[in-house]
């Protein structure tokens, strides 16, 4: 089998600081993950971890392609996403550890933050309950004719519920300025797709709610970044909800604690083989995007040392106090 | 990329004819609903007879009739309020639901119900839910126990196209296809929700194209044409029978009344009433069944009134049934055995 490579579309218009900006974040997005499982490991992080290894292109790509003033509701693989839009390591980690200095103040866990003035919607546990909820706010930029979207992400298993499904077909009908990314990434939780969908194909729903629908090649950043950034185009211009269908690969189990042995191993390995950074790294060389290695490594050692340094902050800041158990409760 | 490309809805091909014997029936039945339904609706209901509210199926009785008359025995129906045609084609009595309509004790629901939220196992004809689309997991779950247990059974569940925005009828399709069930989901599409038109309900002009969504075959019939609808009503549950999965099969129609009987539907055009009183689906079959010589203009006047018999028998049976005493009110609130 030929070498996995990612290429840039042809209707993509990207300067040298965009190449290394996606590949910064995809690098940070992982490493970030890297050193949460090293904390997770030694007991420091409280709760669940759950890794989006393989899918960084698509938080990423689709993250890149927002403008000021559109919202993001990630789902707990989105960490990337989160990054582009500005949230930093040290605030990942001090929300993981459970710290005062986290988001919610040591009251909730993982990715379960946002962040509204930066247009970042909490993740909610239950997948596709973002939808309609982004339905919502893309109504209202719609109403008081903002040039502006919001954007969401499920996974294969979401599209089989109800949120789903009535979200989609009320943003269809109002023509609302909504993009949903469905990162296909083959299993839901313990659930093959196969088991999920009577489909190849989940984009073909798009269909049935009549509104446009895309396929991409989810591990490579510079096509998920192009199909959102059309997707963008076309529904603030009233075009109406896109479905952005990102094929990619979950490598890690649905979250720390699963060991996935229920995912064939020649299915890791064939998918270990199309790793998103790893393709995008081996384009910026051949496309002299960097002067060579050296510059690579150096912008690897760079993120390496911002999360030591996140990780050395959010360990040293306290727990909530039990005195503010009250505190933000009720908005 | 997708966009609009081909969806696999194809027009109906008239693969299966009604014989005379099974045409006269459809005629009967189609013009028991009607009558049925007229008396209740614009009759009993106005005289103060009727408890509770009222929803018919007028102008989409070929539907639920054309439909019901390929069940078997052991088949099982789950349908909506504007089905009266299968409540009559399993074999439930004019009797029995009058008085339902009545509360009277003889009812289906022995009084504790009103109208069409009504059902009966022995004729396993699965209760109405008001929630449109909520009988869809249901009917796949019938489905599912008939494919476990190796029976060569069917499932038909009865929608409009309101209910395929609702998320249970979503989920539903989504398992009966997944898992290949021999289930028919039937939508009589009659253009308005409530008070909600087509337009406003979905962005594609078509249920059927939702079909795709699911790897089905969807397929769009003339719901005032009964003989397309034993058509197509019989290749879906064939299909069903033989273990190839689900399909989406959308009767176009239309609703000629209210969403009930206290709606008087004035967000409807006129026009629109007009348009589709021309394609009566009754008058329609009568008109053929006279030009093919099955039947005389004569014979289809005697049937009316053998209709209307039957409809006064049960309104002077169902009035002398006493209504549910106050002592058993705790009765039926949980299953207490047969």
């Amino acid at each position: 089998m030929s070498e996995y490579t990612v290429s840039a579309p042809a209707s993509l218009t990207l300067d040298r600081t965009g190449y290394l900006e996606l590949y910064y974040f995809m690098v940070l997005n992982r490493k970030l993950e890297e050193r949460l499982g090293i904390l997770y490991r030694q007991n420091k992080v409280v709760g669940g971890l759950y890794s989006s290894l393989g899918q960084e292109a698509c938080s990423v790509g689709s993250a890149y392609a927002l403008e000021r003033g559109d919202f993001l509701a990630p789902m707990i693989r989105n960490l990337g996403a989160m990054l582009v839009r500005g949230v930093k390591p040290v605030d990942v980690m001090a929300q993981y550890c459970a710290r005062a200095i986290g988001p919610t103040g040591g009251k909730d866990l993982n990715l379960h933050f946002g962040w509204i003035d930066r247009g970042i919607i909490s993740p909610i546990s239950m997948l596709a309950a973002l939808v309609p909820v982004m339905a919502g706010i893309a109504l209202e930029m719609k109403m008081k004719g903002k040039q502006n979207m919001a954007i969401t992400y499920v996974g294969d298993g979401a599209t089989s519920t109800t949120d789903f499904h009535e979200g989609m077909n009320f943003a269809a009908v109002q023509k609302v300025p909504l993009v949903v990314v469905v990162e296909n990434n083959l299993w839901a939780y313990s659930t093959h797709v196969s088991r999920q969908a009577n489909v190849v194909d989940l984009v073909v729903r798009a269909e049935g709610y009549g509104c446009y629908g895309e396929i991409v090649d989810g591990n490579n950043v510079l096509a998920v970044l192009d199909a959102t950034r059309r997707a963008r185009a076309r529904c603030v211009a009233g075009g109406g909800p896109v479905m952005i269908e990102a094929k990619t690969f979950r490598r890690k189990g649905h979250a720390e604690h699963d060991d996935a042995g229920y995912v064939p191993q020649e299915q890791r390995a064939e998918w270990e083989k199309k790793d998103p950074i790893d393709a995008y790294r081996r384009l910026l060389l051949a496309r002299g995007l960097v002067t060579g290695e050296p510059e690579i490594t150096e912008i690897d050692a760079k993120i390496t040392a911002i999360l030591e340094d996140a990780a050395n902050v959010a360990l040293a800041a306290p727990f909530p106090d039990p005195s503010t158990l009250m505190e933000n409760v009720y908005g | 990329m997708v966009e609009r490309q081909a969806v696999p809805v194809r027009k109906s091909r008239f693969a299966h004819v009604p014989d005379d014997g099974a045409k006269l029936k459809m005629l009967h039945f189609m013009k028991l609903v009607r009558e049925i339904e007229d008396r209740i609706e614009r009759k009993l209901y106005r005289q103060g007879r009727i408890v509770g509210g009222v929803y018919v199926g007028r102008g989409q009785e070929a539907i639920s009739v054309g439909t019901a008359i390929h069940m078997e025995k052991d088949d099982v129906v789950a349908p909506s309020h504007r089905d009266m045609g299968v409540f009559l084609m399993r074999g439930i009595t004019p009797r029995r639901i009058i008085a339902q309509y009545m509360g009277r004790r003889a009812g289906l629901t022995r009084g504790r119900d009103g109208n069409m939220h009504m059902g009966d196992m022995d004729y396993n004809v699965i209760a109405f839910v008001s929630h449109l689309g909520d009988n869809v997991p249901v009917a796949a779950g019938a489905a599912l126990a008939f494919t476990q247990r190796g029976e060569k059974r069917v499932a038909l569940c009865y929608n409009g196209e309101g209910a395929t925005s609702r998320g249970d009828w979503h989920e539903g399709l989504n398992l009966a296809s997944v898992h290949k069930l021999p289930v028919v989901y039937f939508i009589n599409n009659n253009a308005y929700a409530y008070s909600t038109p087509m337009e406003l309900q979905m962005a594609i002009p078509d249920v059927a194209i939702r079909a795709s969504s699911y790897g089905i075959p969807g397929e769009i019939v003339d719901g005032n044409d009964i003989v397309a609808v034993y058509d197509a009503a019989k290749r879906a549950i064939d299909r069903a029978r033989s273990g190839l999965g689900p399909s989406l099969v959308e009767f176009k129609t239309f609703r000629m009344t209210g969403h009930s009987a206290h709606d008087d539907a004035g967000y409807v055009p006129p026009a629109l009433f007009e348009e589709w009183q021309r394609k009566d689906p009754i008058l329609r079959f009568e008109k053929a069944l006279v030009d093919e010589g099955v039947l005389t203009p004569a014979r289809i006047e005697e049937m009316q009134k053998e209709c209307a018999a039957m409809i006064d028998d049960a309104v002077d049976w169902a009035e002398q049934q006493p209504f549910p005493a106050p002592e058993e009110v705790t009765r039926d609130v949980y299953y207490e055995g047969k």
